[in-house]
């Protein structure tokens, strides 16, 4: 899997060939692929051979010479990948045999089997994106993806379609032409006015964001319409610094694990519905989780080399689920220390938190002083608390977690079986050692003997730091991040509690009903290499489910040690699991998929852009992935009839390997308003001048160009006004900031053709550069044939002013801080045309970018 | 509290402080005096961390920490502030959102948003409508909310308090005000921000009687608020005096601090001028 340009697969119609795949053999846009490409979709005859003329204009055209370098593209080396849809392979039988020999040899349940065979689950659908689309419906809007609007709409299409923007345009618009998929087409009635923006809220499906997408909106007389261009269905777990949440209950603020290790602050949640098919992949190692995701959602994935081989490499790259098969390896991270620096951040995230509840500490130390509140109420005084963060003292949190509780917030309690005498010796002892204070025993009850601490300090930390109760028991996050052998002594302590050795099987167990519990434990033992798998069985109520992790017997020595018992390993080649320093690796077992509509959650990480949900890695969907140089090449094509109005907002963030090359364009006819809002944060080189031709008398057209270039990325934006029509008006106001030696071009064309009397125009453009290595250009071109005209140019580079800076940092802001807040200010007039959820993302996205860019 | 010894400053080569030696105790009022290019603003910027300067000095702490090495930002963190005789303007950035963000750097959590988890632990036990609903107004009961709304309240009564108009709040920072606007906005922002050392540059040129008063009055108000801060006037003219007693005056000419004294010293030098210490 290299080269991919990935075709969405949203061809439902007479498509779906076995895996080795016809095209897969050839690279490069020929005559054939384009002819095969209409043909599955079905297309009318007229698609297919504006295709085909497409084609030969783009293989006539020259590469465009005036702007960005665009000579590393090479057409020939692209590789069009499309993927059939891969046939329900789920049934206990059509695993392979060395895996389901695998599945009885660790002793999965029965019930799990019968789960496995077939999965069933449950999805809520949500009615309000029913209710939407009804309404609009109703009212004669129509929003689809373009190839059922060219399926049912097929002569309303032909009237519109590239006569905005014809393939002879420009060699990547012939590109598009001969080889679009996917996009919107979307026609608003007469007089309708759709006053929620489309795709923000509902979006058709998610085959939009391929690479060749052609966006079709035609906008009747007196209409309004705003379109913004742009996953996980609820229930799914996700890892974050206190424990799962489910995803639809994360929100701005919390910590959740990425891909890196490490956890880094959510910035941004999404939920949307979804009409499309949905992916449920079950993986070895974790019975209990089935991940649930939309097609084009990107998972960390390691190929299997050989079917039905354990893998000798284990390279993990990003993949669109749809592109996931089975036996391939989904990873899980092994939780990093932090260093120094994220250290400090979160100290200081410590005193931000301001309910009661929480906990005391934050990272790990050899010794910590606490204050803990002593007393009730308006009594309520403060104590200190000093406690050397040992080893043993590790075993004894193992303990507390695997036997104890708190009663009333006074008593530490721990239960033990009378066979236990010796952990509850061990327990006395330690408690003596870190609280002063002999516990007592209390009589032995129904083969029970508790022990309890008359302690008011040790209780309430105890309470507040790991939870006193099956729901809220678990192992924080500073205890990951301590030395080897403390961990070591935690898992001990919970194992000697709860956990068991089954002599004859050669098996470790442990057993829990509390699963943040189970889930902490998994993650202290890959931290010290030890390979689990979890399983979970339903018992009868009031019995709650029971997790069993079971340790892989490959680890088998190594956790005998820790927990004191020898044993042997078992066969490596038995086990699939793999685990290196910075993940293990978990064999997918199946993947099923259906058709639903469901909502579907996502948010955006800090920094890393990934989480783990369901045990396994994935990356946030809004910005793409790819392992190679990719092109993006669509075609936004867009009539606005007498008296309508229509807004387009984009706000791009492809990765830095992305060709964006985009063509956009709008006809205005008579009292018309045409607003474009575009934002260009990532990609490796963008091309992109969204334009308006203003045909009709009085038609008025807006641009609002927003880019930021980083390393080695260059931005080539601005925008097109052609006045053909008396009375028109237009505007383009561009802001672009380069820095880390990004580099930033406007590059603007106004038109006035001779008859076009009163024409106004106004350009406006920024630029802001904030060091020496970054560059930005200028490229205003004026065709103006007509003299009663008023047009006015308007442009200024500035620097990140020394002034300023130590202005906003004497009151305390940090030189991030303070260029960020610069930054925020100068691309203001453009922020404040987004929708409020566009425009808190757009901050943070530049925030983040503006990291690490000084000092 | 701020202490200074030999301190020598240049900027491209050029010496600008040649050792200066300043004192000033818990909840003084100290009065910086001076011609102009005698090197007053080096020193207000200097002490506030200005980058573009080099700097020796033997001694150069506040509450006993050297400064000498410490950004700007940390020593506002610290507690000292800065009002600026030509504050800049920040286009598209808020006074509010300003104040806001400074008030969090050097206050820390008054008025942060809590993160979410401690949100959704504290409301689990509702349902996920009521949650939804909450995260979208905003619970009048969470703390963010009402800190920040106290926050933008307390500012409010300082703008008023200094007679600026309600939406000065939603003004850029510092653009398009008039110049009393600008000498009125750093007193905004020293109150809001509650420092410990107050230096303040010039705060009474450009401003007219009335302005003076007005300024004057605050930095009273400010001081009888927060006991304990110390404060710095840099000033050409005894005028602001009239409003604000001073503990020790000083005279600054070339560079070097020439004489300290009290009040006094200050009517002398109404009178006479810097002559006496000056050699050219």
């Amino acid at each position: 899997m290299a080269n991919g340009i990935v075709i969405p697969n949203d061809y439902k119609y007479g498509f779906s060939k076995p895996e080795n795949y016809v095209f897969k053999a050839k690279k490069g846009l020929s005559k054939d692929l384009v002819e095969q490409i209409s043909e599955m979709k079905n297309e009318p005859e007229w698609m297919r051979e504006q295709r085909l003329r497409a084609l030969e204009i783009f293989l006539a055209k020259k590469m465009p010479k005036w702007g960005a370098d665009l000579s590393n593209i090479d057409f020939d080396d692209i590789f069009y990948y499309i993927k059939p849809i891969d046939s329900q392979k789920n049934s206990w039988n059509d695993l392979p045999k060395e895996i389901k020999e695998t599945y009885d040899a660790i002793g999965i349940p029965e019930a799990e089997r019968k789960l496995l065979a077939g999965v069933t689950a449950q999805y809520e659908s949500e009615s309000d994106y029913h209710t939407f689309k009804k309404k609009w419906e109703d009212r004669g809007v129509i929003f689809c993806d373009m190839d059922t609007g060219l399926r049912e709409h097929g002569d309303f299409v032909r009237e519109y379609f590239g006569k905005a923007i014809p393939p002879a345009d420009n060699k990547f618009a012939a590109l598009n032409s001969a080889a679009w998929s996917g996009g919107s087409f979307i026609y608003v009635p007469k007089g309708v006015s759709v006053d929620i923006p489309l795709q923000a809220y509902f979006r058709i499906n998610a085959a939009n964001m391929g690479q060749f997408e052609r966006t079709l909106i035609i906008v009747d007389e007196g209409a309004y319409v705003h379109y913004v261009e742009g996953c996980f269905i609820a229930g799914a777990r996700v890892r974050t610094d206190v424990g799962e949440k489910q995803i639809e209950d994360i929100a701005v603020g919390d910590k959740v694990l990425t891909h890196k290790g490490r956890y880094r602050s959510v910035y941004r949640t999404m939920k949307r519905p979804y009409k499309g098919k949905v992916f449920s992949i079950k993986y070895w190692g974790d019975s209990k989780s089935t991940l649930q995701v939309t097609e084009e959602h990107p998972l960390l994935v390691c190929r299997r080399e050989v079917k039905e081989y354990r893998n000798i490499n284990f390279t993990p790259e990003w993949l669109r689920a749809d592109q996931v098969e089975e036996g391939d390896y989904l990873v899980y991270p092994i939780h990093k220390k932090e260093t120094e620096k994220e250290i400090i951040e979160k100290e200081t995230v410590k005193t931000v938190l301001l309910r009661d509840e929480k906990p005391f500490i934050y990272n790990y130390k050899p010794s910590v002083s606490l204050q803990i509140p002593f007393g009730n109420g308006i009594h309520v005084t403060q104590r200190s608390l000093d406690i050397s963060l040992d080893s043993d003292f590790y075993r004894l949190v193992g303990y507390y977690l695997a036997e104890g509780h708190v009663d009333n917030d006074h008593y530490l309690t721990f239960t033990f079986n009378i066979k236990e005498k010796n952990l509850l010796n061990d327990v006395k002892v330690l408690l003596i050692r870190y609280f002063g204070k002999e516990a007592l025993e209390g009589k032995v009850r129904n083969s029970g003997q508790t022990l309890t601490l008359c302690s008011t300090l040790a209780a309430r930390f105890f309470r507040r730091e790991f939870g006193s109760t099956n729901r809220t028991k678990h192992i924080p996050g500073w205890m990951l991040e301590s030395p080897k052998p403390h961990l070591k002594e935690l898992i001990k302590g919970l194992w000697l509690g709860d956990g068991s050795y089954d002599v004859k099987a050669n098996m470790f167990r442990y057993n829990s009903v509390t699963r943040p519990l189970v889930y902490g434990f998994r993650d202290t033992l890959l931290k010290l290499g030890v390979v689990v798998s979890i399983n979970s069985q339903k018992r009868l109520p009031p019995k709650k489910i029971m997790y069993t992790v079971i340790i892989s017997r490959t680890s088998n020595t190594l956790f005998g040690q820790i927990v004191g018992k020898s044993a042997t390993d078992g066969r490596k080649e038995g086990s699939p699991f793999y685990i290196d320093e910075n993940y293990v690796y978990l064999p997918i077992k199946s993947i099923k998929v259906e058709d639903l509509n469901t909502d579907v959650y996502n948010f955006s990480v800090e920094e890393d852009e990934s989480y783990v949900a369901e045990g396994v890695v994935s990356h946030n969907c809004t910005a793409p992935v790819y392992t190679t140089d990719s092109l993006h090449a669509a075609v936004v094509e867009i009539f606005v009839k007498r008296g309508a109005r229509c807004r387009y907002t984009t706000i791009q963030n492809w990765s830095n390997n992305v060709y964006n090359l985009v063509t956009k364009r709008a006809f205005v006819d008579e009292d018309g308003t045409m607003e474009w809002v575009d934002g260009n944060l990532g990609s490796k080189i963008t091309m992109k001048y969204p334009s308006c031709y203003l045909r009709g008398k009085g038609a008025r057209g807006e641009i609002l160009s927003l880019a930021l270039a980083g390393d080695g990325q260059i931005q080539d934006a601005g925008g097109k006004l052609v006045f053909l029509a008396s009375d028109t008006s237009g505007e383009i106001i561009s802001k672009s900031i380069s820095h880390k030696g990004g580099r930033t071009s406007y590059r603007g064309l106004v038109k006035v053709i001779k008859g076009a009397q009163r024409v106004k125009c106004n350009v406006r453009c920024d630029a802001l550069i904030l060091d020496d290595k970054s560059r930005s250009d200028t490229y205003p071109t004026m065709k103006v044939d007509e003299d009663n005209v008023r047009m006015s140019h308007e442009a200024s580079v500035s620097k990140i002013d020394a002034d300023k800076l130590f202005y906003l940092m004497s009151r305390g802001l940090s030189e991030v801080e303070a260029t960020s807040l610069i930054v925020n200010g100068f691309i203001e007039p453009i922020v404040k045309e987004l929708p409020l959820e566009y425009a808190v993302e757009l901050n943070r996205l530049i925030q983040l970018n503006m990291e690490g860019a000084v000092g | 509290m701020l202490s200074i010894s030999d301190l020598a400053v240049s900027i491209e080569g050029k010496e600008i402080l040649k050792g200066v030696d300043l004192k000033i105790g818990k909840g003084e009022v100290h009065v910086l005096m001076g011609p102009n290019g005698s090197g007053k603003s080096t020193l207000a910027q200097v002490v506030a961390g200005a980058p573009q300067f080099k700097v020796q000095s033997s001694k150069f702490k506040f509450e006993n920490k050297d400064l000498t090495k410490l950004t700007p930002d940390k020593r506002a963190k610290l507690g000292i502030f800065l009002g600026f005789q030509n504050p800049v303007e920040i286009s598209g950035v808020s006074v509010f959102n300003f104040l806001r963000r400074a008030k969090q750097s050097v206050a820390g959590p008054v008025i942060s948003i809590p993160p979410a988890s401690a949100r959704s632990r504290r409301s689990s036990k509702l349902d996920k409508k009521s949650i939804g609903l909450l995260r979208a107004v905003g619970s009048p009961s969470s703390d963010a909310t009402r800190n920040l709304s106290m926050f933008r309240q307390e500012l409010l009564e300082y703008a008023s308090f200094l007679k600026l108009g309600e939406d000065f709040l939603r003004r850029a920072v510092n653009e398009g005000f008039s110049g009393g606007e600008k000498k009125r906005n750093e007193i905004l922002q020293m109150m809001a921000l509650s420092p410990k050392l107050v230096i303040l540059d010039e705060i009474d040129s450009g401003l007219d009687v009335d302005g003076l008063k007005l300024v004057a009055k605050a930095i009273k108000q400010f001081r009888l608020n927060d006991t304990g801060s110390s404060l710095i006037l840099i000033t050409h003219y005894a005028r602001i005096l009239k409003y604000i007693k001073p503990d020790f005056v000083h005279v600054m000419v070339e560079g070097k601090i020439v004489k300290s004294g009290k009040m006094n010293l200050a009517k002398e030098i109404e009178e006479k001028g810097y002559r006496l210490w000056q050699t050219v």
